[in-house]
């Protein structure tokens, strides 16, 4: 029963932070603000899914290949967006018309 | 069980239209980039449901290889931009 109400509100909490993550992605007006708000909410998010998976499935061989994608998706997704990021930079893509530049 | 991983389909579903969003609209390439990373993204987590809804652990490898082969599409596209990008340089 306790797992089941951790693994609900993992699930609840995972799918907020991915659509939080999307409503960034829209409303945000440039490049940099919204890698910075994938780049963040996106790997909470899925973080959280799958340890509602792991909850769900339990500890054997599945956990360890749980904690694989877990650990895969914690190295990946802040490195491409900070790729993105730099690249954009190198490019010259203009930053929105309030920011402070140094 | 049911409701709970209707209402996570439904927001990721959501979460995948902004993106689609995003990528017909946005206005460099850059923005199209980062929504192709939120769609894979939302991909990952209806594996995630599913796996849940049927209980079976099918979906872990793939889990895997489609997070790698988002990250690898993302780090291509990225060197592809930056090769493109370099000759224009003095």
């Amino acid at each position: 029963m306790l797992a089941q109400i951790l693994s609900i509100s993992l699930l609840l909490t995972g799918s907020f932070l991915i659509l939080l993550a999307a409503i960034g992605l829209i409303r945000l007006p440039d490049v940099y603000c919204r890698a910075h708000a994938l780049g963040k909410a996106t790997t909470l998010g899925v973080c959280f899914l799958l340890l509602a998976l792991f909850i769900e499935l339990g500890i054997e061989l599945t956990g360890l290949k749980i904690f694989i994608a877990i650990c895969f998706q914690l190295l990946t997704i802040p490195v491409s967006s900070h790729l993105l990021c730099l690249l954009a930079y190198r490019s010259n893509v203009s930053p929105y018309k309030n920011t402070n530049s140094n | 069980m049911t409701p709970v991983l209707i209402t996570c389909q439904i927001i990721l579903l959501v979460a995948t239209l902004a993106g689609l969003w995003r990528l017909l609209k946005g206005p460099s390439i850059f923005d199209r980039i980062l929504a192709f990373d939120l769609i894979a993204v939302c991909c990952i987590g209806h594996m995630v449901l599913l796996s849940i809804a049927w209980h079976t652990t099918m979906f872990l490898e793939v889990i895997i290889i489609f997070s790698l082969l988002a990250f690898f599409g993302t780090v291509a596209l990225a060197f592809f931009l930056g090769e493109k990008k370099s000759p224009e340089e003095p």
